[in-house]
Protein backbone atom coordinates (compact mmCIF):
# COMPACT_ATOMS: atom_id res chain seq x y z
CA UNK A 1 0.00 0.00 0.00
CA UNK A 2 2.91 2.28 0.65
CA UNK A 3 4.19 1.92 -2.57
CA UNK A 4 0.90 2.39 -4.41
CA UNK A 5 1.02 4.90 -7.81
CA UNK A 6 -1.98 7.14 -7.90
CA UNK A 7 -3.62 6.51 -11.17
CA UNK A 8 -5.35 9.93 -12.66
CA UNK A 9 -8.85 8.74 -14.51
CA UNK A 10 -9.98 11.22 -17.39
CA UNK A 11 -12.57 10.47 -19.76
CA UNK A 12 -10.98 12.83 -22.73
CA UNK A 13 -7.13 12.32 -22.58
CA UNK A 14 -4.53 12.87 -25.58
CA UNK A 15 -2.07 11.12 -27.54
CA UNK A 16 1.27 12.92 -27.71
CA UNK A 17 3.92 12.71 -30.23
CA UNK A 18 7.54 12.97 -30.79
CA UNK A 19 8.44 12.04 -33.93
CA UNK A 20 9.56 12.53 -37.81
CA UNK A 21 7.22 14.87 -40.05
CA UNK A 22 5.22 11.82 -41.90
CA UNK A 23 4.50 9.77 -38.73
CA UNK A 24 3.09 13.29 -37.35
CA UNK A 25 1.27 14.48 -39.84
CA UNK A 26 -0.37 10.41 -40.68
CA UNK A 27 -1.00 10.83 -37.00
CA UNK A 28 -2.94 13.82 -37.10
CA UNK A 29 -4.94 12.62 -39.97
CA UNK A 30 -6.27 9.70 -37.82
CA UNK A 31 -7.47 12.91 -35.38
CA UNK A 32 -5.30 12.75 -32.62
CA UNK A 33 -3.88 16.12 -33.15
CA UNK A 34 -4.76 18.65 -30.45
CA UNK A 35 -4.21 22.64 -30.39
CA UNK A 36 -5.24 24.61 -27.22
CA UNK A 37 -6.32 27.91 -26.81
CA UNK A 38 -2.45 28.98 -26.16
CA UNK A 39 -1.47 27.13 -29.81
CA UNK A 40 0.19 24.39 -27.66
CA UNK A 41 -0.02 21.28 -29.51
CA UNK A 42 -0.04 17.74 -28.53
CA UNK A 43 2.96 16.87 -30.89
CA UNK A 44 6.55 18.29 -31.74
CA UNK A 45 8.18 17.55 -35.67
CA UNK A 46 11.57 16.23 -35.03
CA UNK A 47 14.07 17.21 -38.26
CA UNK A 48 17.53 17.99 -38.54
CA UNK A 49 17.04 21.28 -36.88
CA UNK A 50 15.71 20.22 -33.96
CA UNK A 51 17.83 20.14 -31.11
CA UNK A 52 17.89 17.41 -28.00
CA UNK A 53 17.39 20.16 -25.78
CA UNK A 54 14.28 21.05 -27.80
CA UNK A 55 13.15 17.07 -27.54
CA UNK A 56 14.05 16.78 -24.02
CA UNK A 57 11.59 19.83 -22.93
CA UNK A 58 9.01 18.64 -25.41
CA UNK A 59 9.60 14.88 -23.59
CA UNK A 60 9.07 16.70 -20.16
CA UNK A 61 6.68 18.54 -21.04
CA UNK A 62 4.07 15.47 -22.39
CA UNK A 63 4.79 13.22 -19.00
CA UNK A 64 3.91 15.68 -16.86
CA UNK A 65 0.88 16.97 -18.79
CA UNK A 66 -2.48 15.89 -16.81
CA UNK A 67 -4.40 15.71 -20.31
CA UNK A 68 -1.68 13.38 -21.82
CA UNK A 69 -2.39 9.77 -21.42
CA UNK A 70 0.06 8.38 -24.00
CA UNK A 71 3.44 9.51 -25.32
CA UNK A 72 4.38 8.27 -28.55
CA UNK A 73 7.97 9.00 -29.28
CA UNK A 74 9.98 6.88 -32.49
CA UNK A 75 12.62 4.67 -31.70
CA UNK A 76 15.39 7.08 -32.73
CA UNK A 77 14.69 10.15 -31.10
CA UNK A 78 14.06 8.42 -27.78
CA UNK A 79 17.78 6.94 -28.33
CA UNK A 80 18.65 10.59 -28.48
CA UNK A 81 17.41 11.15 -24.86
CA UNK A 82 17.94 7.93 -23.66
CA UNK A 83 18.77 8.54 -19.97
CA UNK A 84 15.40 10.22 -19.63
CA UNK A 85 13.58 8.01 -21.32
CA UNK A 86 14.78 5.14 -19.86
CA UNK A 87 14.96 6.61 -16.39
CA UNK A 88 11.31 7.35 -16.60
CA UNK A 89 8.87 5.19 -14.67
CA UNK A 90 5.53 6.43 -14.46
CA UNK A 91 2.10 4.69 -15.38
CA UNK A 92 0.56 7.97 -16.82
CA UNK A 93 1.27 8.69 -19.42
CA UNK A 94 2.38 5.55 -21.09
CA UNK A 95 5.51 6.08 -23.06
CA UNK A 96 5.69 3.39 -26.32
CA UNK A 97 8.88 3.70 -28.47
CA UNK A 98 7.28 3.31 -32.05
CA UNK A 99 9.48 2.72 -35.90
CA UNK A 100 9.82 5.59 -37.79
CA UNK A 101 10.12 5.78 -41.48
CA UNK A 102 14.37 5.99 -41.91
CA UNK A 103 15.01 3.70 -38.78
CA UNK A 104 12.99 0.55 -38.49
CA UNK A 105 12.38 -0.57 -35.17
CA UNK A 106 15.60 -2.33 -33.28
CA UNK A 107 14.40 -4.30 -30.83
CA UNK A 108 17.73 -4.23 -29.26
CA UNK A 109 17.23 -0.63 -28.44
CA UNK A 110 13.74 -0.72 -26.92
CA UNK A 111 13.42 0.13 -23.35
CA UNK A 112 10.87 -2.55 -22.41
CA UNK A 113 13.26 -5.45 -23.80
CA UNK A 114 16.09 -3.67 -22.21
CA UNK A 115 14.54 -4.14 -19.02
CA UNK A 116 13.55 -7.35 -19.57
CA UNK A 117 16.86 -8.20 -20.62
CA UNK A 118 18.48 -6.58 -17.06
CA UNK A 119 16.10 -8.74 -15.36
CA UNK A 120 16.60 -11.86 -17.03
CA UNK A 121 20.27 -11.47 -16.63
CA UNK A 122 20.14 -10.34 -12.93
CA UNK A 123 17.86 -13.56 -11.68
CA UNK A 124 20.47 -15.61 -13.85
CA UNK A 125 23.12 -14.34 -11.40
CA UNK A 126 21.58 -14.43 -8.63
CA UNK A 127 20.47 -18.16 -9.55
CA UNK A 128 24.05 -19.08 -10.10
CA UNK A 129 24.78 -17.62 -6.58
CA UNK A 130 22.45 -20.07 -5.11
CA UNK B 1 6.70 -35.92 7.79
CA UNK B 2 7.59 -32.09 8.33
CA UNK B 3 10.19 -31.93 5.77
CA UNK B 4 8.14 -34.01 3.22
CA UNK B 5 5.03 -31.29 3.70
CA UNK B 6 8.03 -28.86 3.26
CA UNK B 7 9.04 -30.21 -0.25
CA UNK B 8 5.39 -29.98 -1.28
CA UNK B 9 5.16 -26.45 -0.54
CA UNK B 10 8.54 -25.77 -2.54
CA UNK B 11 7.08 -27.87 -5.48
CA UNK B 12 3.72 -25.68 -5.46
CA UNK B 13 6.18 -22.35 -4.98
CA UNK B 14 8.45 -23.25 -7.59
CA UNK B 15 5.10 -24.29 -10.26
CA UNK B 16 3.85 -21.18 -9.44
CA UNK B 17 6.89 -18.93 -9.91
CA UNK B 18 7.41 -20.81 -13.68
CA UNK B 19 3.59 -19.95 -14.06
CA UNK B 20 4.47 -16.31 -13.87
CA UNK B 21 7.54 -17.12 -15.40
CA UNK B 22 5.61 -18.69 -18.55
CA UNK B 23 2.68 -16.05 -18.26
CA UNK B 24 5.57 -13.16 -18.66
CA UNK B 25 7.42 -14.55 -21.47
CA UNK B 26 4.13 -15.12 -23.61
CA UNK B 27 3.28 -11.27 -22.82
CA UNK B 28 6.77 -10.55 -23.93
CA UNK B 29 5.85 -12.61 -27.29
CA UNK B 30 2.52 -10.68 -27.67
CA UNK B 31 4.20 -7.35 -27.16
CA UNK B 32 6.70 -8.31 -30.21
CA UNK B 33 4.21 -9.46 -32.28
CA UNK B 34 2.13 -6.64 -31.95
CA UNK B 35 5.47 -4.24 -32.13
CA UNK B 36 6.17 -6.19 -35.34
CA UNK B 37 2.50 -5.50 -36.76
CA UNK B 38 2.43 -1.99 -35.77
CA UNK B 39 5.39 -1.19 -37.85
CA UNK B 40 3.82 -3.39 -40.79
CA UNK B 41 0.46 -0.72 -40.72
CA UNK B 42 2.62 2.53 -40.30
CA UNK B 43 5.14 1.26 -42.95
CA UNK B 44 2.20 0.72 -45.32
CA UNK B 45 0.81 4.36 -43.98
CA UNK B 46 3.94 6.25 -45.24
CA UNK B 47 4.07 4.17 -48.49
CA UNK B 48 0.61 5.86 -49.02
CA UNK B 49 1.27 9.30 -47.49
CA UNK B 50 4.44 9.01 -50.27
CA UNK B 51 1.88 8.09 -53.08
CA UNK B 52 -0.07 11.05 -51.87
CA UNK B 53 2.45 13.50 -51.88
CA UNK B 54 4.09 11.96 -55.65
CA UNK B 55 0.45 12.31 -56.96
CA UNK B 56 -0.66 15.73 -55.22
CA UNK B 57 2.58 17.79 -54.98
CA UNK B 58 5.13 18.29 -51.78
CA UNK B 59 3.78 21.17 -51.34
CA UNK B 60 0.19 20.18 -50.78
CA UNK B 61 1.17 17.78 -47.91
CA UNK B 62 3.74 19.31 -45.76
CA UNK B 63 4.37 20.17 -42.70
CA UNK B 64 3.12 23.75 -43.06
CA UNK B 65 -0.50 23.17 -43.78
CA UNK B 66 -0.51 21.83 -40.31
CA UNK B 67 -3.75 22.71 -38.77
CA UNK B 68 -2.24 25.98 -35.48
CA UNK B 69 -5.92 27.10 -34.77
CA UNK B 70 -7.51 26.55 -31.88
CA UNK B 71 -8.86 22.37 -31.99
CA UNK B 72 -9.85 19.41 -30.06
CA UNK B 73 -8.66 15.89 -30.46
CA UNK B 74 -11.25 13.86 -32.41
CA UNK B 75 -9.36 10.53 -31.28
CA UNK B 76 -8.92 10.81 -27.45
CA UNK B 77 -8.46 8.23 -24.74
CA UNK B 78 -10.37 7.34 -21.97
CA UNK B 79 -8.14 6.02 -18.75
CA UNK B 80 -9.57 4.14 -15.94
CA UNK B 81 -8.22 2.21 -13.11
CA UNK B 82 -8.39 -1.23 -13.16
CA UNK B 83 -7.57 -3.76 -10.40
CA UNK B 84 -4.88 -6.15 -10.80
CA UNK B 85 -4.57 -7.31 -6.99
CA UNK B 86 -4.86 -6.45 -3.96
CA UNK B 87 -2.00 -3.58 -3.86
CA UNK B 88 -1.99 -3.27 -7.65
CA UNK B 89 -4.02 -0.82 -10.01
CA UNK B 90 -3.41 -0.70 -13.50
CA UNK B 91 -4.59 1.56 -16.09
CA UNK B 92 -7.02 0.96 -18.53
CA UNK B 93 -7.53 3.14 -21.71
CA UNK B 94 -10.55 2.73 -23.84
CA UNK B 95 -10.06 4.60 -27.00
CA UNK B 96 -12.38 7.07 -28.49
CA UNK B 97 -12.46 7.54 -32.32
CA UNK B 98 -13.62 10.42 -34.00
CA UNK B 99 -16.02 12.27 -31.35
CA UNK B 100 -17.20 15.60 -32.60
CA UNK B 101 -14.97 18.35 -32.32
CA UNK B 102 -18.12 20.41 -31.29
CA UNK B 103 -19.34 17.95 -28.73
CA UNK B 104 -16.81 15.79 -27.63
CA UNK B 105 -18.41 13.89 -25.02
CA UNK B 106 -21.62 12.30 -27.53
CA UNK B 107 -21.45 11.01 -30.58
CA UNK B 108 -18.03 9.05 -30.33
CA UNK B 109 -17.47 5.76 -31.95
CA UNK B 110 -15.12 3.72 -29.79
CA UNK B 111 -13.34 1.27 -32.06
CA UNK B 112 -15.56 -2.09 -32.53
CA UNK B 113 -14.57 -5.68 -33.01
CA UNK B 114 -15.28 -7.03 -35.72
CA UNK B 115 -13.20 -6.02 -39.24
CA UNK B 116 -10.22 -5.02 -37.29
CA UNK B 117 -7.43 -6.66 -38.33
CA UNK B 118 -5.17 -6.11 -35.45
CA UNK B 119 -7.84 -7.98 -33.20
CA UNK B 120 -7.78 -11.07 -36.01
CA UNK B 121 -3.82 -11.27 -35.11
CA UNK B 122 -4.34 -11.21 -31.34
CA UNK B 123 -6.59 -13.91 -31.28
CA UNK B 124 -4.83 -16.22 -33.48
CA UNK B 125 -1.32 -15.04 -31.39
CA UNK B 126 -2.14 -14.80 -28.12
CA UNK B 127 -1.56 -17.73 -25.62
CA UNK B 128 -1.62 -15.43 -22.48
CA UNK B 129 -2.42 -17.55 -19.36
CA UNK B 130 -2.84 -14.68 -16.91
CA UNK B 131 -6.39 -13.13 -18.77
CA UNK B 132 -5.77 -9.40 -17.25
CA UNK B 133 -5.30 -6.74 -19.63
CA UNK B 134 -4.18 -2.86 -18.98
CA UNK B 135 -5.83 -1.84 -22.02
CA UNK B 136 -9.00 -2.79 -24.17
CA UNK B 137 -10.84 -1.56 -27.02
CA UNK B 138 -14.48 -2.00 -25.39
CA UNK B 139 -17.23 -3.18 -28.23
CA UNK B 140 -20.52 -1.08 -28.12
CA UNK B 141 -23.56 -1.64 -29.04
CA UNK B 142 -24.92 0.53 -31.76
CA UNK B 143 -28.53 1.17 -29.67
CA UNK B 144 -25.62 2.80 -26.61
CA UNK B 145 -24.56 5.45 -28.93
CA UNK B 146 -27.54 6.15 -30.99
CA UNK B 147 -28.40 4.68 -34.84
CA UNK B 148 -24.99 3.22 -36.48
CA UNK B 149 -26.23 5.08 -39.23
CA UNK B 150 -25.27 8.65 -37.72
CA UNK B 151 -22.32 7.53 -36.04
CA UNK B 152 -20.59 6.37 -38.95
CA UNK B 153 -22.08 9.33 -40.47
CA UNK B 154 -20.05 11.47 -38.09
CA UNK B 155 -16.77 9.41 -37.62
CA UNK B 156 -17.25 10.39 -41.90
CA UNK B 157 -17.48 13.91 -40.82
CA UNK B 158 -14.80 14.62 -38.94
CA UNK B 159 -12.66 12.20 -41.33
CA UNK B 160 -13.24 15.24 -43.63
CA UNK B 161 -12.10 17.85 -41.66
CA UNK B 162 -8.68 16.13 -41.08
CA UNK B 163 -8.43 15.38 -44.46
CA UNK B 164 -9.16 19.31 -45.34
CA UNK B 165 -6.07 20.63 -44.19
CA UNK B 166 -4.49 19.60 -47.40
CA UNK B 167 -7.50 20.89 -49.62
CA UNK B 168 -11.07 19.65 -50.61
CA UNK B 169 -9.70 17.15 -52.95
CA UNK B 170 -7.34 15.34 -51.87
CA UNK B 171 -5.56 11.67 -53.35
CA UNK B 172 -7.52 8.23 -52.73
CA UNK B 173 -3.79 7.34 -51.32
CA UNK B 174 -4.04 9.83 -48.68
CA UNK B 175 -7.38 8.61 -47.80
CA UNK B 176 -5.82 5.12 -47.73
CA UNK B 177 -2.81 6.93 -45.85
CA UNK B 178 -5.59 7.98 -43.18
CA UNK B 179 -7.11 4.70 -42.66
CA UNK B 180 -3.87 2.84 -41.97
CA UNK B 181 -2.51 5.41 -39.16
CA UNK B 182 -6.37 4.49 -37.80
CA UNK B 183 -5.11 0.84 -37.58
CA UNK B 184 -1.95 2.26 -36.11
CA UNK B 185 -3.35 4.31 -33.41
CA UNK B 186 -5.47 1.03 -32.25
CA UNK B 187 -2.55 -0.88 -32.96
CA UNK B 188 -0.66 1.07 -29.69
CA UNK B 189 -3.70 0.47 -27.74
CA UNK B 190 -3.16 -2.69 -27.57
CA UNK B 191 0.41 -2.60 -27.12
Amino acid sequence: MANRVEIRTTSSALIAMIADEDTITGFLLAGVGNVDLRRKTNYLIVDSKTTVKQIEDAFKEFTTREDVAIVLISQYVANMIRFLVDSYNKPIPAILEIPSKDHPYDPAHDSVLSRVKYLFSTESVASGRR
Amino acid sequence: MESSKNGRESNEEISEKDENILSFLDSMDTYLTLMDSLSSTLRQGWLELASARHSMGASRINSTLLDLKFHRASTTLQVNEQSAGPDRELPHFTLRKWASSNNPEKNFEEAKFGEDELLKIKSNSLRRRDTSQSSEIQARSPESVGTPVSVDDLAQRERSKSLSMFGTLVSPKLRASQVSFETGTVATLFI
